[in-house]
């Protein structure tokens, strides 16, 4: 508790000093063009597209290659596996939260944050630093589009980001594909968490021709009992997983009441694809179709 | 009649626990429905079971610190099992026992520690030394513990904290079974030991002189109490406020007399638990609450009413 206090005063001072950082960059207003308000509100502006950009989350990386600003990247996450000449580039860490001096180390002029907590402080720590950084919001098919297209701004990639945004858009205005298949996204066993409909990959589900049999629950992720996913009895279990080794939670009895896990209907989802919302993300909904069809 | 209220009270509660659910079951299916067997059922008797070992164990530890404020997992006990459970996740450890069985571990390395350190320099268990020595033993397992959350790269490493604040999912008639072979034990050693027990409360020198071995009483007492408390970490998680509550709502009812608070400490805590189940699992539905939640807002009133009533007289 007295951590967090002492947080959050680091925190407002920091943000202090970030108030008066903006002041300044809002005087010698830079052209237009290269400027967009990010998810936290803030305005970000740039005097020439960036050329030496840190990226902190694997779905950013991706983007970024995706609109042709691959060869910018300057520094990207320890997860940032896709595509390959990411790997390439060197990794500051795990990002959770950055290591904001191996960021700076690589003197980017943009860091590509997403929004959250630990992140708004550690942005705020790379602009008294005087290196701009943009937050983004990345949870939902919804996001992807609005994300893509700042990135494009401030990378001088326009053209290609908003063809890429476009296409992400229309897949999240699609309604859902037509299909009697229902699945259930099991994330963990003990008490069982599943994946409700503020999601991303409730989303894929639907587009998919799936129906996520707890669409009813509005947040993200929720706590459900096995009792409730046996009652919702989905012809599924979806799993993110890179092996197609069944969980462990398979043998146990309790599961055994939930017909999918009896009988061993498992969908082994690739977490590089399907763990993280990203231009890929008409590949997950081929992908996701093809393996239900393929199922027995 | 006070025994009467409290066991149609324990039936009532475990009739609602195997007909409540989010799972639409018919009341003619009940008998036969799959989902009262597998998942009800197992779950109402092992949130029972726990429930009862956890009011037990807080009655004997109460007794043992002499102090009103003694939760069965005050004595590092969380700390213990929360290090063994992330250690399991952390270095992935197989099989579907391994969680239970490294938390398991935890707690009782850590009540073997806190031990150790309440018989140094002749101290004898001494309450004051036992309660400090938990707390600290406590601190340093949560601290090893965060250290693991945050140096390692699992995200499933958050999951093995939800799972520690403890619930019922993983009930089934194996983990039931496993307390039904494991608590007898313990639960035996604590009974015997109620006559010492109320000789105790008069101070340990008078128990002394009034023929109780006050020395091995007090191992044995520790020891049952832990290790009971040690079982229900492994099946349920930390589930917390029911070893705290129980015993001083029983003294209440029933007096102190150690005879007749262990067996309705059992029920009551089984009652207590069982009930907060049933909540956990249908007040919210389609989702659940953990049951720790249900029983700190359930327990919170309770006590803070206690609280009133001792002060008052």
């Amino acid at each position: 508790m007295r951590r967090w206090a002492h947080r959050t005063h680091l925190a407002g001072l920091l943000m202090l000093a970030a108030v008066a950082a903006c002041r300044r960059a809002e005087r010698a207003a830079p052209p237009h063009s290269l400027a967009v308000t990010d998810d936290a509100g803030r305005r970000v502006a740039l005097t020439a597209p960036a050329q030496r950009v840190v990226s902190l989350l694997p779905s950013f990386t991706e983007l970024l290659f995706a609109i042709g600003a691959g060869d910018r990247l300057v520094g990207r996450t320890a997860w940032c596996d896709y595509p390959p000449e990411a790997l390439r580039v060197p990794s500051v860490g795990d990002g959770m939260p950055p290591n904001v001096e191996a960021v700076a180390a690589r003197h980017p002029d943009l860091v590509v944050l997403y929004r959250s907590g630990p992140n708004i402080t550690a942005a705020e720590q790379l602009e008294r630093l005087g290196i701009k950084t943009v937050l983004l919001d990345l949870n939902r098919l919804e996001d992807l589009g609005p994300a893509a297209r700042r990135l494009g701004v401030l990378t001088g990639r326009v053209a290609s980001a908003d063809s890429l945004a476009g296409a992400m858009d229309s897949l999240a205005s699609q309604p859902p594909a037509p299909g009697s298949q229902s699945l259930v996204f099991i994330v963990w066993d003990n008490p069982a968490i599943v994946i409700g409909a503020g999601s991303y990959l409730d989303r894929l589900a639907a587009l998919s021709g799936a129906r996520n049999v707890f669409h009813d629950i509005g947040s993200p992720s929720a706590q459900v009992s096995i009792e409730t996913i046996a009652a919702r009895d989905p012809d599924f279990v979806a799993v993110l997983s890179d092996s197609a080794v069944p969980p462990r939670y398979a043998r146990r009895p309790e599961w055994r009441a939930v017909r999918a896990v009896r009988a061993r209907r498992f969908l082994f989802l690739p977490g590089q694809l399907f763990g993280r919302p990203g231009p890929r993300v008409a590949e997950a909904v081929r992908e996701l179709r093809r393996r239900l069809d393929q199922a027995p | 009649m006070k025994y009467v209220l409290l066991a149609v009270a324990a039936v009532a509660t475990l009739a609602a626990a195997v007909l409540l659910g989010p799972a639409d079951v018919p009341l003619r299916d009940v008998l036969g429905s799959p989902i009262v067997w597998q998942l009800r059922l197992p779950r109402a008797v092992l949130a029972f079971l726990v429930g009862g070992a956890l009011g037990v164990s807080g009655v004997a530890l109460q007794a043992l610190v002499r102090n009103p404020l003694a939760d069965p997992f005050l004595l590092g006990l969380s700390g213990g099992a929360g290090l063994g459970a992330v250690a399991a996740i952390a270095l992935d450890l197989p099989g579907p026992w391994a969680l239970p069985l490294a938390a398991f571990v935890g707690a009782v390395s850590a009540m073997a520690l806190v031990y150790r350190l309440g018989l140094m320099g002749g101290a004898e268990l001494d309450p004051r030394i036992l309660l400090l020595g938990g707390v600290a033993v406590g601190a340093f397992a949560a601290a090893i513990t965060t250290a693991i959350v945050s140096l390692a790269e699992a995200t499933e490493l958050r999951n093995a904290f939800l799972w520690l604040w403890g619930g019922f999912s993983g009930a089934s008639w194996t983990t039931v079974l496993v307390i039904l072979v494991y608590a007898p034990l313990p639960l035996a050693v604590l009974a015997a030991a109620a006559r010492p027990l109320d000789l105790l409360a008069l101070g340990e020198e008078p128990a002394q002189y009034l023929g109780a071995d006050v020395r091995r009483l007090k191992r044995l007492v520790y020891l049952a109490a832990s290790l009971l408390t040690a079982a229900a970490v492994a099946v349920a998680g930390v589930i917390g406020f029911v070893g705290l509550i129980v015993p001083h709502l029983c003294r209440l009812v029933w007096g102190r007399l150690h005879r007749a608070l262990f067996p309705t400490a059992f029920l009551v805590g089984g009652t207590l638990l069982a009930a907060a189940d049933t909540l956990a699992r249908t007040v919210v539905a389609p989702r659940e609450l953990p049951v720790g939640i249900v029983t700190a807002l359930l327990g919170v009133p309770v006590f803070a009413f206690l609280l009133r009533r001792w002060t008052v007289s």
